[in-house]
């Protein structure tokens, strides 16, 4: 397994984000789902290295991050899209996408065919030279994932990767999330239960800093054939898991 | 371990950061500040080093004095742009997640912003030096003060970069720099005396109380004692802040703290150090601990000589001021040539500094006869002296020295007997004081070598100075010994 995650917790002072969350995922694309406040970016946090678990144990890609030399390896071999993606307005997008590889990394020789190869990937091959400050909210969201992706990570998260993307966008990232699957972790958050249903095999939903659903896109949509409301079979799920976990 | 997580060969993590580093010098703010810091020092430092006369040691140690003020704004400031960058663009969880360790990320960035300090340094340190080199009559360049310099760059930059990093946020960089800003301009001064701790500051080149000074580094060379302990104490500054800033690194504290320790020990023994400096009889600062002997012997030179009725030769450094010289005191050197006791030559001598209990030095020289003067320090260009302020002071020092010295007969005459008023008349028409020195102003000093304006003398005096220097040299020549006798009155004079 790549994630391996034990009744784990984290507090803010008083707030506890994240109570108690025991999750596993091996190769695939992984759903988080949630509604706000639920702890799923703080959970991601955890996964991505940026801040330890008050209690309980993680251990990622068989190495334990609690470690200085097995973070180090970790990090070698994780791309993370944060929910809010600061960037350097006046690096260009070729830059800023080096910029993480090496921040990452990664053999010096290899950094500009993977820069390349990255930015292809997220359609902004002919914006490779722009100054991010001139790209549009999409677009910048499309870069913060090339940088994920750059250093063809083991386990890759991201914290609502298509908010922003216009449809066409989002269709296209689906595929290469699937793609990404293959041989990856992917872990996404989303609000957006059509990218889940499109695009996971094995989904996880969040309440109150608790995972109240973990199975499949599926066995999700059959949690809502009888009481869940809304437009989309997964929809119905999604609430009908809610409204059980909260009664 | 897969070859993802393994960590990269040498030369690739090298390449890499060689990479990075490129990226931060690309884009950093202190390459935008350049024409911002060549501007300040244009306005502030170089209009004042290029006003003084062409001479290594006041040039060097002025643009020490400038050239890190100068540099101070657009240094600090880029510096704790760049450090408070990851905050300000809330990128903080981005780079946290990412192998490189911070300490190693923000190095990169420091060492770029720094680059472009440093480049701005040494550009101004070129354009300076290069000047002078074409236009100084003696000498080569002084390279401590420009090390010093250069040395408190990475000081200036790690200090900001440290609040930046530290303290993210837009208001940051105009607050720490208005601080060292401050704090700079107090430590030049706070210095107080030759033992001053205060002297570690890199703005203060040799005693604070002379500051750059021609006859400071010329007869004997420039001690280095003072720059030695300023580059200590700025490089300690640097590594010690630079250490703390990947204290907060889990793996690396230790190293880090030890870091640290070790800057704040070298910085805190260069202080130390400062505060045992003397002021030499040359003019400048020596640390015992860190004197070198040799640098006590006089500097090898040939003189320059003028080709006037007595010759007067100068070091050869003071070259451009010598036709100035014999132009303030070419009337008494026509005048007394060749009189009983003139001197055949006379020569520039090397200025004694002495400090006084507290905060002044007292400036002396010459020899006991006139054969031996000093250059006053206040040259042409330097602290707004004129040419006419310059040459009313030679004529007052060296006029005066020379005209007494033939007149009362030098060493050989009775020192209990004094000047007659006939004497006094001759040597006060001899020397061509401005009116309101020979009114008023040397009186306290010179009390006994001139006479008491409106009386007697003093109108015979002016009389006497109304004759030709030639005239008054045949005069002379017919009657020095009864006036050195006493033989002559006031009404005889002509």
């Amino acid at each position: 397994m790549n994630v391996e995650i034990t009744d784990v917790t984290r507090r803010f002072g008083r707030n506890q984000a994240v109570a108690g969350v025991s999750l596993q995922a091996g190769p695939g694309v992984f759903g988080l789902l949630g509604p706000n406040g639920a702890g799923k970016t703080t959970l991601l946090r955890m996964m991505a290295t940026v801040i330890p678990p008050t209690t309980g144990r993680l251990r990622l890609l068989d190495r334990d991050p609690g470690a200085y030399r097995p973070r180090r390896e970790v990090r070698r071999r994780l791309g993370y899209l944060p929910q809010n993606l600061g960037y350097y307005p006046g690096f260009t997008v070729a830059e800023f996408v080096e910029y993480f590889a090496l921040l990452k990394e990664m053999p010096a020789g290899r950094v500009p065919g993977a820069v390349a190869t990255a930015i292809e990937r997220v359609d902004l091959g002919g914006t490779a030279k722009a100054k991010l400050r001139t790209l549009s909210g999409g677009m910048l969201r499309r870069v913060g994932i090339a940088q994920a992706i750059v250093n063809e990570p083991d386990l890759l998260l991201l914290d609502e990767p298509t908010a922003g993307l216009d449809p066409e966008q989002r269709v296209r990232f689906r595929a290469l999330l699937r793609e990404l699957g293959q041989r990856a972790t992917v872990v996404v958050s989303t609000h957006l239960v059509e990218d889940v249903g499109a695009a996971c095999s094995q989904v996880a939903l969040m309440d109150q800093g608790k995972v109240v659903f973990d199975g499949t896109p599926g066995e999700l949509t059959a949690q809502g054939t009888e009481q869940g409301t809304g437009d989309a079979p997964l929809e119905r799920g999604y609430t009908a898991v809610l409204a059980a976990a909260r009664a | 371990m897969t070859a993802a997580s393994a960590p990269a060969a040498p030369w690739s993590a090298v390449l890499g950061s060689g990479r990075l580093l490129r990226l931060e010098l690309r884009h950093n703010a202190m390459l935008w500040l350049l024409p911002v810091a060549f501007a300040l020092f244009w306005y502030n430092g170089y209009r004042e080093i290029m006003a003084l006369p062409p001479m290594w040691n006041l040039r060097a140690m002025t643009l020490q004095n400038r050239l890190l003020f100068d540099l101070m704004i657009p240094a600090t400031g880029a510096a704790a742009w760049m450090g408070s960058r990851e905050g300000r663009r809330s990128i903080t969880d981005l780079v946290a997640g990412t192998a490189r360790p911070r300490w190693s990320r923000q190095l990169a960035t420091w060492a770029a912003t720094t680059a472009w300090a440093e480049i701005g340094c040494l550009a101004c340190v070129a354009v300076v030096y290069l000047i002078t080199a074409r236009h100084a009559s003696w000498g080569g360049p002084l390279w401590w003060p420009a090390v010093v310099s250069v040395a408190g760059v990475p000081a200036l930059t790690a200090i900001g970069f440290a609040a930046g990093a530290w303290f993210p946020g837009r208001f940051v960089t105009p607050l720490v720099t208005v601080v060292v800003f401050f704090g700079l301009a107090y430590g030049t001064q706070a210095a107080s005396g030759d033992h001053s701790y205060w002297q570690i500051s890199p703005l203060t080149a040799g005693a604070f109380d002379i500051g750059a000074a021609p006859g400071v580094a010329s007869f004997y060379p420039y001690l280095p004692d003072l720059s030695i302990a300023q580059v200590m104490f700025t490089a300690g500054l640097t590594v010690a802040i630079l250490g703390a800033l990947g204290i907060p690194v889990a793996r690396m504290r230790w190293l880090a703290a030890a870091v640290t320790a070790a800057g704040l020990a070298a910085a805190g023994t260069a202080v130390a150090l400062a505060g045992t400096g003397r002021l030499d009889p040359h003019g400048m600062i020596a640390i015992p601990a860190l004197h070198d002997a040799a640098s006590d012997q006089p500097v090898r030179y040939t003189p320059v000589c003028g080709r006037t009725p007595i010759p007067v030769c100068v070091h050869p450094a003071f070259a451009t001021f010598l036709p100035a010289v014999t132009a303030a005191v070419g009337p008494e050197l026509t005048e007394f040539a060749g009189l009983p006791g003139a001197p055949a030559r006379i020569s520039q001598v090397a200025v004694v500094y002495r400090q006084d209990p507290g905060n002044g030095i007292t400036v002396s020289g010459g020899g006991p006869g006139a054969a031996a003067f000093v250059l006053p320090d206040e040259v042409p260009g330097r602290l707004g002296t004129t040419g006419a302020e310059f040459a009313a002071q030679l004529d007052e020092g060296l006029g005066l020295q020379l005209a007494s010295d033939v007149i009362l007969g030098g060493s050989n005459r009775a020192a209990a007997s004094a000047p007659s008023q006939a004497e006094l008349a001759v040597i006060a028409g001899s020397v061509r004081f401005p009116p309101s020195v020979e009114a008023r102003d040397l009186a306290p000093v010179f009390g006994s070598l001139l006479p008491q304006p409106g009386s007697p003398a003093a109108q015979a005096a002016r009389r006497f100075a109304a004759l030709t220097p030639a005239a008054r040299h045949a005069w002379l020549a017919g009657h020095l010994a009864a006036l050195r006798a006493g033989r002559v009155s006031l009404a005889q004079l002509p």
